[in-house]
């Protein structure tokens, strides 16, 4: 990967203009120029051995007109020349380094839309699941936040046959994706696809249970089985 | 309301011994003046990351004055956060600044108490419309962030024994130290901002003598001048070239509009030496 450190970048120091860099995290725009907001180092990422990127914000879903103005767009900047193309340019973003900060320690960072969390279950209700998000994409978070599985973000198919206490139970691990920033106390959370759901389950026992199918865990000791929305092993 | 939860301190001032100065008066007379340019700020010492406990931190500290007895500036800020809000608090789509300036109950001559007084809050709303015109605010949603601001030591005079005459002037330069040790701490606690804000103080003063001219200084300390007719504190974002914040007070003439112009200049002036001390401080903190 083609990344140069080239720079330290203190908050408002002008990084470049918006026709040669694409704005990455912690730079901002302005009257067309990019400058940096955070306090850390310069990484300017090269398009071409940059792979393909997780967006960084919240995507917005792809209705049919926004498709079509892409496609237009893409396919007469494609036609006028190659480099004037946005998806061409370097992006270049300021990020805090853990060993650039001298008392070590991480940046808090935030759940996004989209974003795949590990979370707890705390408890159930006939219509939802309240978590506590641990672990958003790699990183541990330092604040708490809560998170809400509703009943019909479950599962993609036989949303009406789901119930939520055959889906999950207090203390399940969970992975799930985040869909939306929820309400004001709450991210909403769906387990919607093959590898989402329960990757952790206790039995009533209290022991760990093995996934044998995608509804079911079966305790070891015990050989009895629960239901569960049960992630498919990666 | 008063404070019933702890042993308080007599309520009223505590004014310590004032022994008759040994030295003759003329040598206390002397030291009166200013002592520096009036374009020059004071010497500044600013550092970032001294509280480990919290998010991003930083540590301000003024030269004192020249006067013996006449405190300077000591400000201690940490900054907690992004954290999540309560969850009684309605939804944010952007991040909830909340700032508390808070004096150390022995930072000023008259003693401040546990609960945060009316001037206190006063400083707390000032710094956070200086801050917010700095914080990209949509970065972080449904998020809050706390800017706690302790003000240890705080620019007075504390030979003199009479009552202070106005404790405004006071105010505006712990203000502009409180605007700057925030941004340092906010920069350090790594949430987006525009630019790093700085604080700065300009004054119109009597000179010596009555009849003449009154001028205006940057960075004034009531004590080194005769009296302060007005001041301005101003909070400046440097490569925006914009002010986020202006406070103005004072008894300026009407007919004179050339002063209040004057003085915000001079405010902007000293608010850029602050600025450079910040950048100075955050470069060497990554270093």
């Amino acid at each position: 990967m083609s990344t140069t450190t080239t720079t330290l970048a203190i908050p408002g120091q002008l990084l470049g203009s918006t026709s040669k860099y694409q704005p990455g995290p912690g730079t901002h725009i302005h009257e067309s120029n990019l400058y940096a907001s955070l306090l850390g180092s310069v990484r300017i990422v090269h398009p071409a051995a940059a792979p393909t990127t997780k967006p960084t914000g919240p995507v917005k879903r792809l209705t049919k007109l926004s498709a079509l103005t892409n496609q237009s767009s893409s396919s007469s900047s494609s036609l006028k020349k190659q480099s004037s193309s946005p998806d061409q340019l370097p992006t270049i973003s300021v990020t805090v380094s853990a060993e650039d900060n001298h008392h070590n320690k991480k940046r808090e960072i935030l759940p996004e839309v989209g974003n795949v969390v590990l979370c707890k279950v705390i408890r159930i209700t006939p219509r939802q699941a309240v978590v506590s998000i641990l672990v958003c994409g790699d990183t541990v978070l330092e604040a708490e936040w809560q998170g809400l599985i509703r009943v019909q973000d479950v599962r993609a198919t036989e949303k009406d046959r789901v119930k939520v206490y055959e889906s999950f139970r207090p203390g399940d691990v969970v992975r799930a994706e985040v869909i939306s920033l929820g309400d004001q106390a709450n991210y909403y959370l769906a387990t919607s696809k093959n590898e989402l759901g329960v990757i952790l389950a206790t039995s009533e026992a209290g022991n760990t249970m093995h996934p044998i199918s995608w509804k079911e865990y079966r305790d070891p000791v015990t050989g009895l089985t629960e239901l569960r929305k049960v992630a498919k092993p990666y | 309301m008063t404070d019933r939860r702890r042993i308080n301190g007599p309520a009223g001032t505590t004014i310590p011994p004032i022994f008759e100065d040994t030295s003759n008066k003329e040598d206390a007379n002397s030291v009166k003046g200013r002592t520096r340019a009036p374009d020059a700020v004071r010497k500044m010492f600013l550092r970032t990351g001294v509280t480990p406990t919290a998010s991003g931190s930083a540590y301000l500290e003024y030269e004192s004055s020249a006067k013996s007895g006449v405190s300077g500036i000591k400000l201690s800020c940490t900054v907690h956060g992004p954290r999540s809000l309560p969850r009684s608090s309605p939804f944010s789509p952007h991040i909830v600044l909340s700032t508390h300036v808070k004096y150390a109950p022995f930072a000023t001559k008259q003693r401040r108490g546990y609960l945060r007084d009316p001037s206190e809050r006063d400083l707390g709303t000032h710094l956070e419309t200086a801050l917010r015109g700095a914080i990209i605010a949509d970065r972080w949603p449904k998020s809050g962030v706390d800017i706690i601001i302790s003000v240890i030591e705080g620019d007075q005079d504390r030979a003199s024994s009479g009552p202070q005459s106005d404790e405004t002037w006071d105010m505006m330069n712990v203000l502009s130290g409180c605007i700057t040790v925030a941004s340092a701490a906010l920069a350090d606690a790594g949430i987006d901002c525009v630019d790093t804000v700085a604080g700065g103080v300009a004054a119109l003063v009597q000179g010596p003598s009555e009849d003449t001219p009154p001028s205006v200084v940057v960075d004034p300390i009531p004590s080194e001048h005769e009296r302060i007719l007005g001041a301005c504190c101003i909070a400046y974002l440097p490569t925006r070239d914009e002010v986020t914040n202006l406070w103005f007070k004072g008894d300026l003439p009407a007919s004179e509009m050339d002063l209040y112009t004057k003085l915000v200049e001079n405010g902007i002036l000293a608010s850029a030496s602050a600025s450079k001390v910040l950048v100075d401080c955050l470069k060497d903190a990554l270093a």
